[in-house]
């Protein structure tokens, strides 16, 4: 167990895309009754989840796949993006950035192209 | 032409009057005998039209799609046979009724030369297609996918079948032999982009061009394998062989009307691209490959250019071959792990390093490596399209570039990487999956010998 004097003066900072780790926060040496019973229950749950999984990985009469409710919710989100779409204001300038904006753009290119090869007025 | 209409036609009564043991073993056999009965209305030669009246009728764009649908069939049959192989032995029939039935509009599509017939078994092929689809796919999607792919197709052939009926009253005839012959008409700058428009709107569709490609990868992925298969490899070539005809037919209306469809195909092929390095699920990855190499022929076929035809037919032949194996490669996978998840079904290399080889064909041939036809066709057509105008050279250049990104991503995914740790039982291949890919990649190794059968001159 730490000495939370003993961190206090070394300023462990988290850097750039990884987070702090948790025995490095001096905050996690301060933590009340509460929040550890919390933790315990979270703990818990999850033991539990992996204890399931692990009998369902090793039980010898399983033929088929385990039925991962997370990777069903995953897969779906994944394949059904256009249903949920909404359009916000990123929404609307990405579309417009990648979508509308470089068939403009390219349009444009060809069919000044055409008209200066051919001398044309574009109909 | 009948020789193999017929055939085609009674494919169905001896399927459901054989024995229930032979129940794909002779589909299988008697379409494969159809293959052969369809190279004789091969037409590798300068004539228009091999015809023999006023309906049917073979010619350089519709010989080598003929062939591929010929060709597709028996490979259907088999590729279904494990999948479908607890249905009960009427439902087995009905499938491979339905096929049949797609296999006999297709062949009518392609050897139409009367434009009402032509848009009516165009029609035709969405309803066995629909079939296929929405009973006997895996996923409670199929529905979904089933409507998309049907209303899709059917809202953008009104205006066809509109346009087909106002150029057979402008020009008194409906035969595409004729048509070609009879002098332009001169209209007005509307009429004449609603013309073509309208003409071009449902095949755009069909191949599918960048913005309303939102059906392919729906209906690609809820199919069975052998609706996979005839929808990547033939259902697609539809539209591109109704666009060669079209642009044949109106050549001389000039227009600029098909510029904004080709800045659309070509920034699509780039952004499909993009989009498969980022698909988790495989037939989905192959689905939105069909997109972009689909979307690099509309292109080249717009530009009316002299090399667009034999670029388009090489592609056509060569996509259809490769896409298709690629399903099948993909429906091995998800037979043996039922799981379609690109992180679920890696390392397979270790447990079939068979497949391995085939896979890494497929690959290769996807990515367009020299010297396959797949390579032919796409220098092809980059090259009318850089005739055209050359500044398209950046955006085809990156997204031939992207496609081999992705197709080594999707080859890396699949083959190597740890194997996940919840798959116990992988059964082995089997004689019948590796003559199936056999089959497959023998005629595209073929062709690079000789891919003057399909240049249209």
């Amino acid at each position: 167990m730490a000495d939370s004097s003993r961190l206090k003066g070394v300023g462990y900072k988290p850097l750039v895309g990884v987070s702090l780790p948790r025995t490095l926060d001096p905050a996690e040496y301060q933590q009340s009754e509460q929040t550890r019973q919390q933790q315990a229950e979270r703990l818990a749950i999850r033991a539990r989840l992996k204890l399931q999984y692990q009998l369902k990985l090793n039980d010898p009469h399983r033929q088929g796949l385990i039925e991962d409710p997370a990777m069903l919710r995953w897969t779906y989100a994944r394949t059904n993006v256009y249903p949920h779409f909404r359009p916000t204001l990123k929404t609307s300038i990405m579309g417009l950035l990648w979508g509308v904006g470089p068939i403009v753009f390219w349009t444009y290119v060809f069919l000044a192209r055409r008209v200066r090869e051919n001398d044309w007025i574009f109909w | 032409m009948l020789k193999i209409i017929v055939p085609t036609m009674m494919l169905i009564p001896s399927t459901c009057l054989t024995a229930t043991k032979n129940t794909w073993l002779s589909p299988t056999a008697y379409s494969a005998v159809i293959i052969i009965l369809g190279m004789l209305v091969l037409n590798p030669g300068d004539t228009l039209m091999n015809t023999t009246g006023l309906l049917l009728g073979s010619d350089q764009i519709s010989t080598p799609l003929l062939m591929l649908s010929c060709w597709l069939l028996p490979l259907m049959f088999m590729a279904s046979q494990s999948s479908m192989s607890h249905n009960p032995a009427q439902q087995k029939r009905l499938f491979i009724t339905a096929l049949a039935l797609l296999q006999l509009a297709l062949m009518l599509v392609f050897m139409a030369l009367d434009l009402m017939l032509f848009y009516t078994t165009f029609e035709a092929t969405l309803i066995p297609t629909l079939m296929v689809i929405a009973r006997w796919g895996s996923q409670t999607e199929r529905l979904g996918a089933g409507l998309y792919f049907l209303l899709y197709t059917i809202t953008s052939s009104m205006p066809l079948l509109i346009a087909l009926l106002w150029v057979y009253n402008m020009k008194g005839t409906a035969s595409i032999t004729l048509l070609q012959l009879l002098p332009p008409m001169t209209l007005t700058f509307w009429t004449n982009t609603l013309l073509w428009t309208s003409l071009m709107l449902a095949f755009l569709v069909k191949i599918p061009i960048y913005g309303l490609h939102l059906w392919l990868p729906k209906a690609h992925v809820e199919a069975p394998i052998a609706g996979s298969m005839v929808l990547a490899a033939i259902l697609l070539k539809l539209g591109g062989y109704g666009l060669l005809r079209i642009t044949n037919l109106l050549t001389e209306q000039t227009t600029s009307s098909y510029i904004l469809p080709l800045a659309v195909a070509l920034w699509g092929a780039l952004m499909t691209g993009m989009v498969c390095l980022r698909q988790t699920d495989l037939k989905s990855l192959i689905a939105y490959s069909s997109v972009s190499h689909m979307g690099l022929m509309t292109s080249s076929i717009l530009t009316h250019n002299q090399l667009a035809p034999s670029g388009s037919m090489i592609m056509m032949v060569a996509h259809g071959l490769t896409s298709s194996m690629l399903f099948c490669l993909a429906n091995i996978n998800y037979e043996r792990t039922h799981s379609r998840t690109l992180l679920l079904t890696q390392g397979v290399q270790l447990t079939a390093p068979a497949m391995t080889s085939w896979w890494l064909l497929a690959c290769l041939t996807n990515m367009a490596l020299p010297p396959t036809i797949n390579f032919i066709g796409e220098l092809t057509l980059m090259v009318s399209l850089f005739d055209w105008a050359d500044i398209t050279i950046f955006l085809t250049g990156l997204s031939a570039f992207i496609t081999s990104f992705y197709t080594l991503h999707m080859f890396s995914s699949t083959q190597q990487g740890t194997l996940p740790t919840h798959i116990i039982t992988m059964s082995p291949t089997q004689t019948r999956e590796h003559l199936l890919m056999t089959l497959h990649s023998a005629p595209s190794i073929a062709l690079i010998f000789m891919p003057q059968l399909m240049y249209c001159q």
